[in-house]
């Protein structure tokens, strides 16, 4: 039985900590992501942030702690630095593959819709192979916005955009999060992104230095460090 | 289940066929190794029925490496295989859809085997053809059984891709046995085999190692 502070919450970590071997990465990391939030994952590099949105995303499993993730997994997407495109098929094949694997009949026009949507209209035909790494991710893009998430786990989902790329992924995270889907988001471009987060774990040290609002991120951490 | 297996296969088969080399290597190998054993007979002598059963069902083998070591391959392009991972359907789907796309390229090969052992190894008469393909169809599935289950293994290791013909031959063994005692039979005059306690081993080897991988592959491909 959820009590009532846990009305709304999508994703629950509850004192998750991780080792590689014998080595740390981080510890007793706890938190709760609620429905149209956005929280972003921050640190310097080897902090363990892909780590922890993998272990976020069910991808692997904590060393200890808990996961508790209140979606279904066919309402739940990752878009990271692997694309998942396969290179010998076309944009619209590689959209029509993932959604029968999710069970979503979508017919040539819904799929033909998304792909204009990301900005893929002359290339719907073309295989994947032939697209640049911004246009992959777009692609990448155009499947995570197919399933209809409402639990998204964005691994630096801007890597090999453009600034034009940039600017309509961050549009789609607006919208996602308007419909009320909850939002993980390991970003490298803090300052760009944190007007779009609710909150922000920052992970140093092998644990959460800051969890919080992003507001008090903003002046605690970011500007104490300026 | 049904329709998400075979939704991994088409997509196999697709990328596969539309490349090319995922059949030409197996087929290309399996011809020459047939071609060269048709230079170990003096000219117009015909090999006995059981060697030619041993050569299609050797080709056959090699072929199984090849196919699975490609049909892996293809989700470790941009990481497809975390997709996969993450989907909503069981990790066992992926062995039943890699499963039947070796099937399928498998049985695309042996059509290029069959007639080169009638034309190199003077194998002309082939009795009872429904039982022989039916044979064939059953070693097939043992053969796929084992081969999905190792592919797997192999999937991003370099280390493991030598691993996974030195583990899969040994394990092969019965099955071959089978499908070469049969085939012996079905090239042969029909007589002297008995075919029902080699139908009975193929049937336990696919049963016993269908089992085995969908309690295993999890295990195995299930990890990130």
């Amino acid at each position: 039985m959820y009590e009532k502070e846990d009305q709304g919450v999508l994703l629950e970590l509850k004192k998750v900590s991780h080792f590689f071997d014998q080595r740390l990465v981080f510890r007793d990391i706890s938190l709760k992501l609620k429905k149209g939030s956005v929280l972003i994952l921050a640190g310097p590099n080897g902090a363990g942030k892909t780590t922890l949105i993998n272990i976020m995303s069910g991808l692997i499993s904590p060393a200890s702690g808990s996961v508790l993730a209140r979606v279904p997994c066919e309402k739940r997407a990752f878009l990271g630095h692997y694309t998942f495109n396969y290179p010998g098929l076309s944009a619209l094949e590689n959209l029509r593959f993932w959604a029968g694997i999710y069970g979503l009949s979508k017919s040539e026009e819904d799929l033909t819709d998304l792909l204009v949507l990301v900005g893929l209209k002359g290339f719907v035909h073309e295989k994947a192979r032939t697209y640049s790494r911004g246009m992959a991710q777009r692609l990448s893009l155009a499947r995570v916005l197919m399933l209809d998430p409402e639990l998204m786990f964005l691994d630096e989902p801007a890597t090999g955009m453009d600034a034009r790329s940039r600017e309509m992924l961050r549009e789609q995270i607006r919208s996602a999060r308007q419909r009320g889907a909850g939002i993980v988001w390991v970003s490298h471009t803090l300052e760009e992104d944190l007007n779009q987060a609710d909150m922000v774990l920052y992970l140093q040290n092998k644990k959460a230095a800051f969890m919080g609002p992003a507001t008090e991120f903003r002046t605690e951490v970011l500007e104490a460090a300026q | 289940m049904r329709i998400k297996a075979l939704d991994l296969m088409a997509k196999d088969l697709r990328l596969v066929f539309s490349d090319g080399a995922g059949i030409v290597q197996p087929v290309l190998l399996g011809l020459i190794l047939v071609f060269v054993f048709s230079l170990s007979t003096p000219v117009g002598e015909e090999v006995s029925a059981q060697a030619a059963a041993a050569i299609f069902w050797l080709a056959t083998s090699f072929a199984v490496i090849l196919v699975f070591n490609t049909l892996y391959s293809l989700e470790g392009a941009n990481q497809a295989r975390i997709g996969l991972l993450l989907a909503p359907i069981p990790v066992q789907y992926i062995w039943i859809g890699k499963a039947l796309s070796g099937l399928v390229l498998l049985l695309a090969a042996q059509l290029f085997f069959l007639p080169a052992i009638v034309v190199f190894l003077g194998q002309d008469e082939m009795h009872s053809w429904p039982a022989a393909l039916g044979s064939i169809m059953l070693v097939n599935w043992g053969l796929v059984a084992v081969g999905s289950l190792l592919g797997a293994m192999s999937q991003g290791h370099s280390a493991r891709d030598s691993l996974l013909s030195v583990v899969v031959f040994p394990l092969l063994v019965p099955v071959l046995l089978a499908g070469i005692s049969m085939g012996a039979y079905f090239f042969g005059d029909g007589s002297g085999e008995d075919l029902g306690g080699w139908l009975g081993l193929v049937l336990a080897f696919n049963a016993l190692f269908t089992g085995a991988a969908l309690l295993l592959f999890p295990f195995i491909y299930g990890e990130y």
